[in-house]
């Protein structure tokens, strides 16, 4: 069924990787954001508890989520294509 | 280290409000207008409050100044999510208008209802403001600074004069003020100071006490009290 | 067989491969209430904060009253969907996608309501660059972008097959599907990852779903104000979310049952078994509300007395009364025999719930900040049509963001029907047979 307009694989190949590194950065860059937050907290010596308390609980949610993400794209892309 | 503190003399206090003007012309407190005004945004940093006195209650009243309490467990400074508002070493209880987003949930936190916001820009620089005080933009919040200023210009005057502020040196514009000398500011880590001397009378009271917030606006009560 | 099926699911294709009249009218329709909603931020953010109806000491309002109504429905989707998929319920198939739209698009009405509410909304990246963890606004911020990626990859997991579906079979688009796709052919590798991701994601999402209401409330009971700083609040706004939240999704699924002619998908059962739930969750809520109200009026704490009467008695007796009848006595009325005229009860019901969810965080927000423990002279917080119109235009931007959502995806999950009636209906059989006593080999 390929007609003219049928998008080449490597086009769809690389629009994949992209928009999956796009959303691994997102996830890095949200975490960042918790460890600066909780690095400034700690340089003024306000409430550490809370600083390191909640990115504690925040990052590996991130951690899990890009994880999962990541996992789908590389079976149904990357490994498991067209079998 | 100071800690800088108030008592106020509910005995002396007759009500006539020059604290509260003295503090708007000190501190550039802008007047809000009439329209403004009966939507109840009234922007008053020191505000006398009035309760129906309670055994006497259509004979008396009586007045309550309340500046802002600079408490030394400001639950303010708890829920502002940008350092907008902090307590400094010297227990002020500090407001940042450049940090400062407008959320407004310290005025939601504080329960003297002691901070004001700014809904629209309520004044542009005029002739016969206070140079010293900056004017606040619309969108944030602001309160009584204890005459932060004064103590600025206090401590560049003495580091200057190579020597230690002396007492009475620094000293709010509300406690200038008043003509009943109801309110005294002062140094309440020096023992010796008038304020520490007065907050220990058996006359005085904290607002609120038992919420926890540890006010350093002392107040004594009418009459003889104790107990 | 073949035909039927291909039949029915043309109707679920039908919405993204023609669009007719009545988007167009809707959209433009929609559109007046987002101009303005437009207007009203734009005259708020040049002139301040000053033109809503917001004053000392009440100095939140409809929009953080918004905020909170908005993310309380956001409970619907995921939740429901998570809680769903893991009890192994068959009947949430054609549910699911539904309600996990409206989690991703509401979250970001909700956060925006934040942003409005700002006096300085220029100065947002200082939460960025200067947050603190010890506001409950900084746990706000935390949970609520941890729940909007959560719920995001919790919808475009489930929905691969179907956009491959739509890759095949559409015709249009084709390379957006086939990125979006990630070369899914449904072979048995893919499935097995597929699943265990979906499943996965089901077990993370639900403690996520759970602290955003948490956190949400927080910003209320950790203040020392009368009436907000209650230990309830927690569970209180969680449960009030999931309530509102299924409500919300009923209303959406009856507006596309018949919009896009989905009855063969919806049926009454569907709708019979959320009413269900809905009532369950009607006197859970309130149960709640009771167990908060009468703590505070045994204690009789002079304080939260004056919050107190102010609602039962007060200036807000109209909307507390109201909240009550909107949240318990219809819904019960409507939700007890929902033998006949099950759709139209169950909409009834919910209308009436979305109204009375609202009026309570109303409820909650207001009369605690019109009587401050000091005494202060009497004022009466009014909201301005800059405030009504925010509102307005906040409802029709997430009607509009969900109905674009169903011109793009199909809005019921094709694979999951499919899997239902494949596979469905023979594990069901089995899974209740494991309920049984075993079968005796017998003697014959």
């Amino acid at each position: 069924m390929e007609n003219l307009h049928s998008p080449s694989d490597q086009l769809i190949r690389k629009l994949q990787w992209i928009w999956m590194i796009g959303f691994i950065l997102l996830v890095l860059g949200i975490i960042t954001w918790f460890i600066h937050l909780m690095r400034a907290a700690l340089w003024l010596g306000d409430v550490p508890s809370a600083a390191i308390g909640i990115p504690l609980v925040a990052i590996p949610i991130f951690l899990a989520l890009a994880s999962v993400v990541f996992y789908v794209f590389w079976g149904l892309a990357v490994r498991g294509r067209g079998q | 280290m100071a800690l800088w503190g108030m008592v106020i003399d509910l005995d002396r206090c007759t009500g006539c409000q020059a604290c509260v003007m003295a503090c708007k012309a000190e501190n550039n407190v802008p007047a809000v207008g009439d329209k403004e005004a009966k939507k109840g945004r009234t922007i008053s940093w020191m505000q006398v409050l009035t309760e129906k006195d309670e055994e006497h209650h259509e004979e008396k009243m009586r007045f309550i100044p309340r500046p802002c309490l600079q408490c030394d467990d400001p639950p303010c400074t708890k829920v502002c999510p940008v350092y907008a508002t902090y307590r400094n070493p010297e227990g002020i209880v500090a407001q940042i208008y450049g940090r400062c987003i407008g959320c407004r949930f310290c005025m939601a936190a504080c329960p003297y209802n002691a901070k004001f916001f700014n809904w629209y820009t309520y004044q542009k620089e005029q002739p016969g403001q206070n140079p010293d005080v900056s004017l606040r933009p619309k969108g944030v919040v602001e309160k009584c600074t204890f005459c932060h200023h004064r103590l600025q210009k206090a401590r560049e005057r003495a580091h200057a004069e190579n020597r230690e502020i002396q007492p009475g040196e620094y000293n709010t514009a509300c406690a200038d003020a008043c003509p009943a000398q109801a309110i005294v500011f002062g140094d309440l880590s020096d023992p010796g100071s008038e304020v520490s001397k007065l907050a220990r009378s058996p006359r005085a009271f904290k607002l609120q006490e038992e919420l926890g917030t540890k006010p350093k606006v002392i107040y004594l009560t009418e009459g003889e009290g104790g107990g | 067989m073949v035909d039927h099926k291909d039949t029915h699911e043309d109707i679920l294709l039908a919405p993204i491969a023609h669009t007719g009249l009545g988007f167009y009218w809707t959209v433009a329709g929609l559109s007046v209430f987002i101009l303005w909603g437009a207007i009203a931020y734009s005259v708020q953010f040049y002139y301040g904060l000053g033109v809503t109806g917001l004053q000392q000491p009440v100095s939140w309002g409809f929009y953080v009253t918004n905020f909170v109504f908005f993310i309380g429905i956001s409970h619907a989707g995921t939740l429901i969907s998570a809680i769903l998929r893991l009890s192994r319920a068959e009947w949430r198939r054609p549910i699911t996608r539904m309600a996990e739209v409206i989690t991703a698009m509401v979250l970001f009405i909700g956060a925006g309501q934040i942003l409005v509410d700002l006096g300085r909304p220029d100065r947002i990246f200082n939460v960025i660059r200067h947050g603190r963890y010890q506001s409950p606004l900084l746990w706000d911020a935390t949970s609520i972008s941890a729940y909007l990626s959560a719920s995001l990859t919790y919808l475009y997991l489930p929905m691969i097959p179907d956009i491959a579906i739509l890759r095949d079979r559409l015709g249009k688009w084709k390379l957006f599907y086939s990125v979006l796709a990630l070369g899914w052919t449904g072979t048995q590798a893919q499935q097995r990852v597929l699943n265990r991701a979906i499943a996965i994601m089901c077990v993370i999402v639900i403690p996520v779903a759970i602290s955003v209401h948490s956190v949400v409330s927080f910003v209320f009971s950790m203040t020392l104000q009368p009436m907000w700083h209650s230990t309830i609040f927690g569970p209180y706004f969680v449960v009030g979310a999931i309530f509102s939240g299924i409500a919300a999704l009923i209303v959406a699924m009856i507006i596309f049952r018949k919009a896009y002619g989905l009855e063969p998908y919806l049926k009454p059962i569907h709708f019979r078994y959320l009413g269900q739930l809905l009532l369950v969750m009607a006197l859970l809520w309130f149960y709640f509300t009771f167990a908060e109200y009468l703590t505070g009026y045994y204690g009789a704490e002079p304080e939260e007395m004056k919050v107190f009467w102010s609602k039962f008695s007060g200036p807000f007796w109209p909307y507390f009364w109201a909240m009550v009848l909107c949240n318990l006595f219809i819904p019960l009325s409507c939700l007890v025999r929902l033998g006949r005229h099950t759709v139209g009860k169950v909409l009834a019901a919910s209308l009436s719930i979305i109204v009375g969810m609202w009026l309570e965080r109303f409820i909650i927000v207001i009369p605690t900040l019109s009587n401050p423990r000091l005494p202060f002279p009497q004022t009466a917080y009014a909201p301005t049509w800059v405030e009504l119109g925010e509102f307005a235009g906040s409802l029709a931007l997430f009607a509009l963001f969900y109905l674009l959502f169903t011109k793009v995806f199909p809005i019921i999950s094709i694979w999951e029907i499919r899997e239902g009636r494949e596979e469905g209906v023979k594990e069901v059989e089995e899974r209740i047979k494991s309920y049984l006593p075993d079968e005796v080999k017998g003697t014959a």
